[in-house]
């Protein structure tokens, strides 16, 4: 066992760690007094720090540790947080964060110590007068933790000897010829400690620099499998002496306590003894004081020795396991690819459902019974409930994106020394897992293209009359089966006149064209490659990668972007993404003997409407719903079949609605609502804009979805 | 092309045997995954003629061409003879072509095989990559490349 097999989820832990860490200090630079803030950067560094350690990070070790003392000191009061002090401290979470990427990439720290860095941590410590005290810091932190210890673990492991295999018994003896000192150890490992497993083998790797382990209990393969709760003991067959060993344990992080004494090798092995001289030494219950960091000083060695009864021995180590279990966490970890794999299944089973409803339907038709037909509504709801419980699995609160962007404006805002807030609303919104991994980057195009294209310069907002520092607001919410995105600034919006002379400086238009197309025509320009309108490319952007990537990325996801824009006012990019990509609600309709899939989420209501109420305006089909005038859509005409309807009969219209824009899908028939599973259609076919792609029918029959939002 | 042939005298490769019209067509076994009957066409608007449309194929919606539409010849008649292949080749996704009929599996060793240069601005030539000779009369072999360019 090595500790690689850990990688990924300090990997991800570091990073949940990382980004709690960015969220406190920039909670803290506005509210620098606040005792909560300072406590949950104390620890998220404490946590890092320890599991830098485990993992045999060393430099991310110290500088965590540098941090967590700066820390430490701001909490205890001894010193205060200013500007100069949250800036370091920024470029140390940065720092981390660039160790955590290295490790990403090679699983490596690299070889930058940071020296800068944590010399400045260390300046401040020492502004503060006398730098010392980090370790008396931590003691607190880890004081709880020991009380909570069952006392049990205390008097150490008790042997059945007569329980280990040949090879142990065997080895045992090889030792004790050796004149090798026995040692009965029991390690203890913090409540909350995460990777239990990983102290262990480190635990195991100190003992054999300079022993060598005979047995264990559990077996060393459960140990590493993690099946033990607090505590595991070992015999350790040595040279030298004990303290030392005990030493080295408890050195390993998140160990509390490592205890043990001579492993009685005469009457232990002699498996059918009762009784065995107890001799149990006095404890020193404060003694055991754990070693996370290495400046600790040397704690006491507590010298007991466990000799009981050897008849009592297994009842014992059962009690032993019992209580202290540490509270379990509820949530798992589980690879997307498997979420994936479960979401295909239920697909093949929506599709199986559909076809045994198809099958039954026509059976009642010929008067068939009608149990079967009740076992398959329920089956229905089965299934329907399962592909809900399953989305929602998949479904994750944007947050975990967005959180990392208030910590990005305000160094832009220092960087291009504009100031600049950001408000952010709905972090709460949840989204498929796959969508939120893929927003990120398209968010922080946005946000960054607003902080450094949309809001002015200072001097320039005060002599408009705008507050002085710029707001940029990212609100989301949910809005039916979509999730809508906006990314909102108070600068001065875009400039159509700008964009168009840009259009023809680059013979993207001739001059016509650009003075003849509409503004929203002029704003779609901005989502070509390569086009960016600002004077100068500064480091953020203006390189003219950006909108583009924005929009095909939104697109990949089945989303849109929208914008609109008012000059001297301010922009208003809107992300709409739908909620679930796999499988959706949807009208099923006929259309000149074809049938078509409309999603339902797009539909606002059916109408019945008389082909005398149909009016023409501008040469085109309107109806007027309830005082609305709707355009009308001949979906026969737009299909490119012949509708089987007589053109004097009332004619069935699908209101779909797209934003605040409506139109009338004029179709043949109406069949239902039905699950349906969305299929790509391949590359070669998806010429066709308003088809977004296809779905199968439970009789095996293919159907087309129509996008009803290309249609508008 | 006489030095690729004396080299490779040896190497065989096997063809399946379609036929459309009268004209008997060979294609490469390795990229055919599958032959299917003729079934329910699923018509997509708006696409370029010699698109049939989707079919289902255990679960996958793929897309059906027709090979007499995109050669230039009148478009297909269903007989109890059509057949759907599914054809796979690296890079592209698989895709259904109509075919008149199927016939056999025939092995051509490489000198069975002429390539000849072609007019490739005649329709029918142009996806044509060689000339097999083969007891049954000669196939014309496919040059999937050139059918799937521009699809």
């Amino acid at each position: 066992m090595d500790v690689s097999q850990y990688l990924d989820i300090f990997l991800d832990e570091s990073k949940e760690h990382l980004q709690n860490l960015n969220t406190s200090v920039l909670n803290l630079e506005q509210d620098p007094e606040n005792p909560d803030t300072i406590g949950e950067i104390f620890r998220a560094a404490h946590t890092l720090k320890g599991m830098a350690g485990t993992m045999g990070y060393k430099r991310m070790q110290t500088l965590t540790h540098d941090m967590e003392n700066v820390f430490s000191e701001v909490r205890d009061g001894n010193l205060k947080v200013n500007a100069g002090m949250i800036d370091v401290l920024f470029r140390c979470l940065d720092a981390i964060e660039g160790y955590v990427s290295v490790i990403a990439e090679t699983s490596d720290e690299g070889t930058n110590d940071n020296e800068p860095i944590i010399k400045e941590l260390n300046d401040i410590l020492a502004g503060k007068g006398g730098a010392e005290a980090a370790p008396a810091a931590e003691a607190p932190a880890e004081a709880p933790k020991e009380e909570a210890k069952e006392p049990a673990a205390d008097a150490g492991h008790v042997w059945n000897v007569g329980s280990l295999s040949e090879e142990e018994q065997k080895a045992l003896e090889d030792a004790m010829l050796a004149n090798k000192k026995i040692y009965n150890v029991t390690v203890t490992v913090q409540e909350n400690c995460l990777l239990k497993a990983a102290r262990a083998f480190l635990v195991f790797k100190a003992i054999e620099e300079s022993g060598e382990i005979i047995a264990a209990d559990p077996s060393t393969q459960d140990i590493e499998d993690e099946k033990f709760d607090l505590s595991f003991s070992l015999i350790i067959a040595s040279e030298g002496e004990l303290e030392p060993i005990l030493k080295e344990i408890k050195a390993v992080s998140e160990i509390a306590d490592a205890k043990g004494g001579i492993f009685d090798g005469e009457s232990s092995a002699d498996a059918s003894a009762s009784e065995a001289p107890k001799d149990e030494k006095p404890k020193e219950a404060e003694a055991a004081k754990p070693a996370p960091a290495p400046t600790t000083a040397v704690a006491p060695v507590k010298n007991e020795v466990a000799k009981k009864p050897e008849s009592k021995a297994a009842p014992a180590a059962k009690n032993e396991k019992k209580g202290g279990k540490p509270a379990v966490n509820r949530t798992v970890r589980v690879d997307i690819e498997k979420l994936d794999s479960l979401m295909n299944l239920v697909s093949e089973l929506i599709i199986a459902k559909n076809s045994l409803v198809s099958g039954a339907t026509s059976e009642a038709e010929n008067g068939g019974n009608s149990n079967l037909h009740e076992q398959i509504e329920y089956l229905e709801s089965v299934t329907t409930n399962l592909h809900e419980s399953v989305m929602k699995v998949r479904m994750v609160p944007i947050e975990s994106v967005v959180s990392k962007f208030p910590r990005m404006i305000r160094d832009i805002s220092k960087s291009l020394n504009k100031p600049m807030e950001l408000f952010m609303s709905g972090e709460e919104t949840e989204l498929d897992r796959t969508v939120v991994d893929e927003i990120g980057d398209p968010l922080m195009h946005m946000l960054r293209n607003s902080a450094d294209h949309g809001l002015e310069m200072p001097e320039e907002r005060i002599a408009k009359g705008k507050p002085e520092s710029g707001s940029i607001f990212l609100d989301a919410y949910q809005d039916g089966n979509n999730v809508v995105i906006e990314v909102r600034d108070d600068g001065n919006g875009i400039d159509t006149d700008r964009v168009r002379q840009k259009a023809i400086e680059r013979g993207i238009m001739t001059e016509e064209q650009a003075y003849a197309a509409d503004d929203s025509e002029i704003i779609n320009l901005l989502f070509m490659p390569s086009f960016s309108t600002a004077k100068q490319v500064s480091d953020l952007s203006g390189r003219g990668v950006g909108l583009d990537v924005v929009k095909s990325k939104i697109e990949a996801l089945s989303g849109e972007v929208d914008v609109k824009t008012k000059l001297g006012e301010g922009t208003t990019f809107t992300i709409r993404l739908p909620l679930t990509l796999a499988i959706i609600q949807a009208l099923m309709v006929v259309v000149g003997g074809e049938k078509y899939a409309i999603a339902l989420s797009g539909i606002q209501t059916i109408e019945d409407i008389n082909p005398h109420d149909v009016k023409t305006v501008e040469s085109k089909e309107v109806i007027n719903l309830r005082g609305t005038v709707i355009p009308l859509l001949r979906l026969d005409h737009i299909l490119e079949c012949e509708s089987r309807r007589k053109a004097d009969s009332h004619m069935i219209v699908v209101i779909a609605k797209k934003g605040d824009k409506l139109a009338g899908l004029v179709v043949d028939e109406l069949i239902g609502q039905q699950e349906i599973v969305i299929k790509s259609m391949g590359k070669y076919i998806n010429k066709c804009k308003f088809i977004s792609g296809a779905t199968i029918l439970g009789d095996g029959e293919v159907a087309l979805i129509i996008d009803s939002n290309a249609l508008i | 092309m006489a030095n690729e042939l004396s080299t490779n005298v040896n190497e065989i490769t096997q063809y399946i045997v379609i036929r459309i019209g009268e004209e008997q067509y060979g294609i490469d076994i390795k990229y055919i995954d599958n032959i299917v009957r003729m079934q329910q066409i699923t018509r997509v608007p708006q696409v370029p003629g010699h698109f049939k449309g989707v079919i289902n194929l255990r679960g996958e919606v793929i897309p059906v061409m027709s090979l007499r539409i995109k050669m230039g010849l009148s478009a297909d008649e269903e007989t109890k003879d059509t057949r759907i292949i599914i054809i796979k080749m690296d890079q592209h996704e698989p895709i259904g072509m109509m075919v008149d009929s199927v016939k056999e599996v025939v092995n051509l060793n490489s000198a069975e095989i002429e390539r000849a240069s072609f007019d490739k601005s005649d329709g029918q030539n142009a996806y044509a990559s060689g000339i097999g000779k083969h007891e049954t009369g000669l196939i014309t072999l496919l040059d999937l490349d050139m059918v799937f360019q521009g699809l």
